[in-house]
C-alpha cells in the first residue's frame, strides 16, 4: 500500500480543476506535487494557489515520479492528454464527459488498460450523501420496482471554450447530460439503450446548443427523461442543479443534490442569490480515486461508465438530427 | 338569467354546483346523474330536482344550457342531446375521447347554432395566466425550454372509470390536458411529440407519462403527467427565456396552514393551503355565462379544446409506438 500518492494536475482549462485540487490539497494520503498547463498564467496562478511546483510541459510533469494526473483539459484533448499520461505510466482521473466521440473514449480505456493504469471519471455527483442514501433504498427495493426516472442537470451557460465546440464538442448536451445520465446508470444497474432527443440554441441564438430534452430508454424497460439545458439565466439565484425523480412500483424517491442553501439577499449587487452548503462531493470522489490507487484496487467510477454516459450525449445529437430516437449501437456504441 | 341543468354528480360537478350561488347570471335548476342516489344528494344541497335520466329532464326542466360534468367518453351524447334540444353547453374538459368524437361535437353545435365552450379551468389559475401575461409581455425575451408538472394519486372516480382507458385515456388525457391546453394557449401550435409513459390501466395502479414537444415556433416543452403521487397533488412549471425565467412552485406559495391536536398532542392534523377570494372554477364559469350574455366569443374555444385533445392523443400514441407524433 502506497503510503502517499502523488498527483498531477493537468491542465485547469475546465474550472472543476481548481475543485479536484482543493480536495486533493485536504486528502491525507495524497499530494499535488506539479501542475502543467499550456496556458502560462493559469498554470502559474494555479501552482502558487496550491503551492506546488509549475512544470513546463505536460511531458516534463508526466516524466516526474508523480503517480497519479488529474486531466481537465478542454475536453477535445482528453484523448490525447490520456494517451501521454498513459504511455508514461501514470493513472488518469480524466473530467467528463470522458471524450466527444465514442472511437476516442474507447481509445482512452484502451490505452490504459496496456499501459496497466487505472482510468476514472469524474463523476463526483455519486458521493452526495442524499444520492447514497437514494440509491441504497432503491437498490434495497423500498420502493418495488423502478418504473420511470425525471432527470434534471439545468445550468447557466459555463461560457469561454464550452461555447467553442471546436474544444469542447458540443453545447450543454455534452456537458450536462453525462452526470445524471451515470447516476441513472449508477441506481438501476441497467444501461442505456435507445436515446430521443429535442436539442436547440434558443437561449442564445449562436451556433452552440443550450437547450436539451432527452427521453432514456434502459435495457431493462425503466425510461427516463434528462433536462440538459443552460436554461439558468444569468439573474437565476443558482448556478443550477442535479435533480432525479425515481417513481417506482411501490413508492419514490427524491434527491435534489445541491439545495442545501441559504438566501442570500445582496443590495451590492441588487440580487437574491443561493450560497450553497452541500457537503464537498469533489472530496469524495477524489478520496475514492486516491485510495484505488493506494490499495491498488478498483477505480470506482470507470473510463466505461464514462464513455457510456457521454455515447448517450452523442446519440441525443444523433436523434435531434434524425428526428427520431436512436439507438446507442446504431452509432457505434 | 340562465338556467342551468347540471349533467353528472361527481367530483367535478360538485364544484361547479358550489359556484352557482356565487354567478349572477345563472342558476342551477336540476341536476343529472344516471347514478340515482348521487344526483339526489347534490340536488338536495341545493335545493333543486334530481334526475337519473336524461329525457325525462330534458322533457320536464325549464333550462337553456348544461354544464356537463360526466366522464369523459359521454360528452359527445350529451353534446348532441343538448344541441338538439338548442341548450347552450359547458362541457368539461378534456372535450370528448377522440378527435372524430371532438369534430361530431363542434359540427352538431355550429348547426344547431349553440355555443359549446369547454372548461380548461388552468386558464383562470392566476398563477398560470399571469405567467402567460408576463411571457407575452416580453418579461423573459422569447421562450426557450419549459417544463411542467402535474401530480397526485390515481384519482377515484365512479366504478374506477378514470382507471379504464377505454373512458379515461390515461393520465395524459385526464390530467396532462391542463398544462397542454396553457402550452397551446401560450406558445401557439405543436410541431413534434414523443413520450414514454407507463400506460398501465389496470385498477390502482400507477400511470406515469413524461413527454417532450416540439412547438412550431422551436419552443421546447418537458411534460409530467403523473398518477404515481399518492402523497398529494403538486404543481410546478418553469418557463426559461432569452431574457429570463419564470418559475412556480406550488408548495412554494403556501399563505395559510391549519393544525390541530389534542392537548396532549395526539391526533396531529395539519393542511396548508394558499387560498384565493374567487376559485378558479367560479372564474371560469363566469366567464362562460358572461360571454352567452353578452353574445361574444368563449374564452376557451372548441377548436382549441379539440386542439389539446389531439396533442394528448399524439402522446398516447407515442407512447404506444415509441415514435414522435405530428399531432
Amino acid at each position: 500500500m502506497k503510503e502517499t500518492v502523488k498527483i498531477g494536475m493537468l491542465s485547469f482549462a475546465h474550472g472543476h480543476a481548481y475543485g479536484y485540487a482543493g480536495a486533493m490539497s485536504q486528502i491525507a494520503n495524497a499530494e499535488i506535487v506539479g501542475v502543467a498547463d499550456l496556458d502560462k498564467s493559469r498554470g502559474e496562478e494555479a501552482s502558487k494557489r496550491y503551492n506546488t511546483r509549475l512544470f513546463a510541459s505536460y511531458e516534463e510533469l508526466l516524466s516526474s515520479d508523480v503517480d497519479a494526473v488529474v486531466i481537465c483539459t478542454e475536453n477535445l484533448y482528453h484523448r490525447e492528454v490520456t494517451e501521454m499520461a498513459a504511455a508514461a505510466g501514470k493513472h488518469v482521473m480524466c473530467e467528463k464527459p470522458l471524450s466527444t466521440k465514442i472511437a476516442d473514449g474507447r481509445a482512452m480505456i484502451d490505452a490504459c488498460k496496456n499501459a496497466g493504469v487505472k482510468l476514472q471519471t469524474a463523476f463526483p455527483c455519486r458521493f452526495a450523501p442524499n444520492m447514497v442514501q437514494g440509491r441504497n433504498a432503491i437498490q434495497a427495493g423500498n420502493i418495488g420496482k423502478v418504473l420511470a426516472i425525471k432527470g434534471t442537470n439545468q445550468g447557466s451557460c459555463p461560457g469561454g471554450w464550452f461555447t467553442e465546440l471546436s474544444l469542447s464538442g458540443g453545447g450543454a448536451v455534452i456537458d450536462h447530460t453525462v452526470h445524471v445520465t451515470d447516476l441513472m446508470r449508477w441506481t438501476l444497474g441497467a444501461e442505456v439503450v435507445e436515446v430521443y432527443a429535442e436539442i436547440s440554441n434558443l437561449m442564445s441564438h449562436k451556433n452552440y446548443d443550450d437547450v436539451g430534452i432527452l427521453t432514456l430508454g434502459f435495457d431493462n424497460g425503466v425510461f427516463a427523461t434528462l433536462d440538459s439545458s443552460w436554461s439558468r439565466v444569468p439573474s437565476y439565484s443558482t448556478w443550477g442543479n442535479v435533480t432525479m425523480l425515481v417513481t417506482g412500483e411501490e413508492g419514490s424517491v427524491w434527491i435534489d443534490e445541491f439545495n442545501q442553501h441559504l438566501n442570500l439577499y445582496n443590495d451590492r449587487v441588487m440580487r437574491h442569490s443561493w450560497e450553497g452548503y452541500t457537503d464537498n462531493l469533489d472530496l469524495g470522489l477524489c478520496q475514492s480515486f486516491v485510495d484505488a490507487i493506494a490499495n491498488d484496487t478498483a477505480v470506482p467510477i470507470t473510463g466505461e461508465d464514462g464513455l457510456a454516459a457521454a455515447a448517450v450525449a452523442l446519440a441525443a445529437y444523433e436523434s435531434n438530427k434524425q428526428k427520431k430516437p436512436v439507438k446507442l449501437a446504431d452509432i457505434g456504441y | 338569467m340562465r338556467k342551468v341543468a347540471l349533467i353528472g354528480a361527481g367530483g367535478i360537478g360538485s364544484v361547479h354546483a358550489g359556484c352557482y350561488p356565487d354567478i349572477a347570471n345563472a342558476e342551477l335548476v336540476a341536476v343529472l346523474d344516471i347514478r340515482p342516489d348521487a344526483a339526489s344528494q347534490l340536488a338536495e344541497m341545493h335545493g333543486v330536482p334530481a334526475y337519473s335520466d336524461a329525457q325525462t329532464m330534458f322533457a320536464e326542466v325549464e333550462f337553456d344550457t348544461v354544464d356537463i360534468c360526466t366522464p369523459t367518453p359521454t360528452h359527445i351524447e350529451y353534446i348532441k342531446m343538448a344541441a338538439a334540444a338548442g341548450k347552450s353547453i359547458c362541457c368539461e374538459k378534456p372535450f370528448c375521447l377522440t378527435a372524430e368524437q371532438c369534430r361530431e361535437a363542434i359540427s352538431v353545435c355550429n348547426k344547431a347554432n349553440v355555443t359549446l365552450f369547454v372548461g380548461h379551468v388552468l386558464r383562470w389559475f392566476p398563477e398560470f395566466r399571469r405567467a402567460k401575461e408576463l411571457i407575452a409581455g416580453g418579461s423573459i425575451g422569447e421562450a426557450a425550454v419549459v417544463r411542467t408538472s402535474r401530480a397526485s394519486g390515481h384519482p377515484k372516480g365512479a366504478n374506477d372509470w378514470f382507471c379504464d382507458y377505454e373512458q379515461s385515456g390515461g393520465v395524459v388525457l385526464d390530467l396532462g390536458i391542463h398544462d397542454l391546453d396553457w402550452l397551446l394557449w401560450t406558445f401557439g401550435p405543436a410541431e413534434r411529440v414523443y413520450a414514454r409513459g407507463l400506460g398501465t390501466s389496470e385498477q390502482g395502479k400507477s400511470d406515469y407519462a413524461l413527454a417532450t414537444i416540439r412547438f412550431k415556433k422551436g419552443v421546447i416543452a418537458h411534460v409530467e403527467s403523473s398518477w404515481a403521487a399518492p402523497t398529494g397533488f403538486t404543481v410546478k412549471f418553469e418557463v426559461a427565456g432569452d431574457k429570463g425565467l419564470i418559475e412556480f412552485v406550488d408548495k412554494d406559495v403556501i399563505t395559510y396552514a391549519e393544525a390541530h391536536w389534542k392537548a396532549d398532542q395526539t391526533d396531529v392534523t395539519s393542511n396548508e393551503s394558499s387560498p384565493v377570494k374567487e376559485s378558479p372554477y367560479l372564474l371560469e364559469l363566469r366567464s362562460f355565462y358572461n360571454a352567452l350574455e353578452s353574445g361574444t366569443p368563449v374564452e376557451v374555444t372548441p377548436k382549441e379544446a379539440m386542439s389539446a385533445v389531439a396533442l394528448a392523443l399524439a402522446i398516447n400514441e407515442s407512447i404506444r409506438t415509441g415514435l414522435p407524433v405530428k399531432p
